[in-house]
This record gives structure tokens, C-alpha cells and sequence, in this order.
């Protein structure tokens, strides 16, 4: 029984020497400060976070900007070689690096926006100037796109 | 450290189990069978006997026939704990099978069932008479093993979530040599602790009936006793030596 252990302790590190393949997904680097309940955390509970914010925006009407599904993807932005936000249809996605790798269905995106909305929407009405303007200008932008 | 052990006892425990299965294969074939016992009514060729195996694994045909509430819930259990071990594949191929990402939702569903199948299991042991009066503790250890590694795994996804990205990356790991950190979860810990006694149970324990099945004479004979004579390899030598000592009685 010793021998067998101690063949096998010899036998793993050898081994580990021979064998330098890392298999952990590269998960892409965040912009913006860390996250304040620790990384670690939110790694492990990021999906009843989201559940629970969508119970309280949904059933009880509770918006809470500062932890909203837009501010994940502003962060958690990866851009492509032009400097592009990249979709979640992309597999280099921050959410799909590893969701793929443990093959967890990522639903949130078939109805959100899965790259930072700042530089469209929000802008708009977030704009000083003649917000009512660029409104109409947007719709019948998207209207003529119809 | 912890990653360490656990990494021994994974190795250990595969060796075990397969090498423990294997000596048992090898024990079953070299039994002999000196007795032509098909239960019948019995297939009367080898295809014949090749479905009623099938029959008996896919099925279980055999307790379908004589009790319908135990054939309920053991079916429910073992086709669970098929897709259950079918979606923990995900841990260790990489990258995924498609058809093993097909089956993910339908695999939390068949965590719940497999745990009802087991909690009805025990239920049974405990409060029909007759199926208490035979039990053995092994009996009952064995539903609680199981019962424990389906309820750590509810857990993992249910109460208290671990670092599941580190744990594949553990397995993977252990699959080409390399021993990784393991997230030190008290719920993941005791499912994979669990899991290890398991494997190192299997074969020698009852839980080998998924073995055994196959070399069961009363399913896997034909019944052609009136075609051929069945006579074993000792038999016949025997049967040679008594002929010669007797000075050939029927000769």
C-alpha cells in the first residue's frame, strides 16, 4: 500500500513536470474599480444577484441604477481589434469565456443590450442639448432603418 | 494540501474501481455454471438472449414483472442518475460535447427525481416489514451514499454556489497529471469525498449489480437443453474419470 502511494506521489509530479498545459480560460481584464463584496464573490453569486435585482426592478418596481446589468457590461467591456465593443455573439465575450467553458446557457442577452449602452441610448437623453431633438432624430433614424 | 488529497484519494479511487471491476469480470466469466437454469419462459438462440439482456438493462424487466411500485421508483432513480453523471461530463471534457450542453437543464430536473427515487428507496426499507427484516446496514449506508452526494450537488446549485470554472479546471487538471487549487468548499468537498467512497465501494459491494446482470445464468442461458446437452468443463472431465474407474459401464 506504501509503495503504491509513494509510486503514485513520484509518478504525478514527474508527470506534472512533463505536462505544462494550462487549461483555465483566459477571462479578459475588467475596466472600473473591483467589485466591493470581492471578486471571488461575485464570481460565485453573480447569477442570484441578477435574479434577485430582476425581482425587485420587475415585481416591485425598485430601480437601482448602480447595479444594473448595464453597468456589468460597461466594465466588463471587450473590445475587438478595431476597437469595437464585441456582442455576446462573439466567443470572446466576457460572459461567454466561461459560460462556454462549463456549458452554461447565457440567456440575458436575447433581450438586453450585451455592449456598454452609454455610447447610444442613455447618451441621448442624457444629452444638455435639445434633448427632444436628438430623440426625434434617433426614431426617425430608426424608422427609416424599418 | 487539500488539493493534494483529494487528488490521491481521485487516482486511488480510479484504480480501484476499475481495476477492482475488472478482477470481478474476470471472476464472473471463469465461474462456471453447471446447471441449465434459464427462468423461463427463455429465449431459444443467442439473439434471443441478446435482447432479453437489453431488455433487462434498459428496462429492468425482470422487476417490472414482480413489483411495479419498486420498478417505479429504481427506474426513477437509476435513468436519473444517468443524466445526472451524463451532465457532469461538462467537468471533464473540454470543450463540451454539444449534445452534453443539450442535456444541462434537463439534468438539474433528474438531480430532484433521483433523489426522490432514493428518499422512496429508503422509505421502503424502513416501513415495509418484510423488506426490513432482510436489509443489512450495508442496505441502508448504500441509499444514504447516494442520498448524500445527490444532496451535496443540490446544494452546490441551489444554497451555497461554488467556483465551478476551478473545479473543471481541477478535473481537467487531474486528467493530464496536474494537481490544481480546489475551491475549499465545506458542500463540494463532502459531494466529492462522497463520490470517492463511492468508486471504492463499487466493486465490492451490491452496488456491482450492474455488472452481475450480465452473467446471471437464469437470464443469459438459452433454453436449448433438449437441442444440446449442457455439461461443463470440470463436469465433462469428471464425467470422463468415472467412465474409465467404472470400467466403462455403458460400454
Amino acid at each position: 500500500m506504501r509503495v503504491l502511494l509513494g509510486a503514485l506521489l513520484i509518478f504525478i509530479f514527474f508527470a506534472n513536470s512533463l505536462i505544462a498545459e494550462d487549461n483555465f480560460p483566459l477571462i479578459p481584464k475588467a475596466t472600473g474599480k473591483p467589485h466591493p463584496e470581492g471578486n471571488e464573490f461575485i464570481r460565485i453569486n453573480h447569477m442570484d444577484l441578477l435574479r434577485h435585482d430582476r425581482d425587485l426592478v420587475v415585481k416591485e418596481g425598485i430601480r437601482n441604477i448602480d447595479n444594473s446589468l448595464a453597468q456589468c457590461v460597461t466594465c466588463h467591456v471587450v473590445r475587438d481589434e478595431n476597437n469595437e465593443p464585441v456582442t455576446y455573439e462573439s466567443e470572446e465575450y466576457f460572459c461567454r469565456v466561461c459560460h462556454d467553458y462549463v456549458a452554461v446557457k447565457l440567456d440575458c442577452f436575447t433581450c438586453h443590450n450585451s455592449v456598454p449602452s452609454a455610447e447610444v441610448s442613455i447618451s441621448l437623453f442624457r444629452d444638455e442639448n435639445a434633448p427632444f431633438e436628438r430623440l426625434m432624430a434617433y426614431l426617425e433614424e430608426k424608422d427609416n432603418d424599418r | 494540501m487539500v488539493s493534494l488529497i483529494f487528488a490521491i484519494l481521485f487516482y486511488l479511487a480510479t484504480i480501484l474501481l476499475l481495476g477492482g471491476i475488472a478482477i470481478k469480470i474476470w471472476n464472473y466469466a471463469k465461474t462456471p455454471a453447471p446447471l441449465k437454469i434459464p427462468t423461463m419462459p427463455a429465449p431459444r438462440n443467442g439473439r434471443g438472449v441478446f435482447f432479453r439482456l437489453l431488455r433487462e438493462v434498459i428496462f429492468f424487466e425482470s422487476l417490472f414483472k414482480s413489483n411495479k411500485w419498486i420498478w417505479l421508483f429504481s427506474y426513477m432513480f437509476h435513468l436519473a442518475l444517468l443524466l445526472v453523471l451524463l451532465r457532469h461530463l461538462r467537468y471533464f471534457t473540454q470543450p463540451v460535447w454539444w449534445w452534453v450542453e443539450i442535456i444541462q437543464p434537463f439534468g438539474i430536473y433528474a438531480g430532484f427525481a433521483m433523489t426522490m427515487g432514493l428518499i422512496a428507496l429508503l422509505l421502503r426499507r424502513i416501513f415495509i416489514k418484510r423488506i426490513k427484516y432482510i436489509s443489512n446496514l450495508s442496505d441502508y449506508l448504500m441509499l444514504l451514499l447516494l442520498l448524500l452526494i445527490a444532496a451535496s450537488g443540490l446544494a452546490m446549485k441551489f444554497v451555497s454556489h461554488t467556483d465551478i470554472i476551478a473545479v473543471k479546471a481541477y478535473m481537467l487538471g487531474l486528467l493530464s497529471l496536474q494537481i490544481k487549487e480546489l475551491p475549499l468548499s465545506p458542500i463540494l468537498l463532502t459531494h466529492l469525498l462522497s463520490v470517492i467512497l463511492l468508486m471504492i465501494i463499487f466493486p465490492i459491494s451490491k452496488l456491482l449489480h450492474g455488472v452481475g446482470i450480465f452473467f446471471s445464468p437464469t437470464r443469459n442461458q438459452i433454453d436449448n437443453s433438449r437441442e444440446k446437452r449442457h455439461l461443463a468443463d470440470w463436469a465433462k472431465k469428471l464425467e470422463n474419470n468415472n467412465f474409465e474407474r467404472e470400467g466403462g459401464r455403458n460400454g
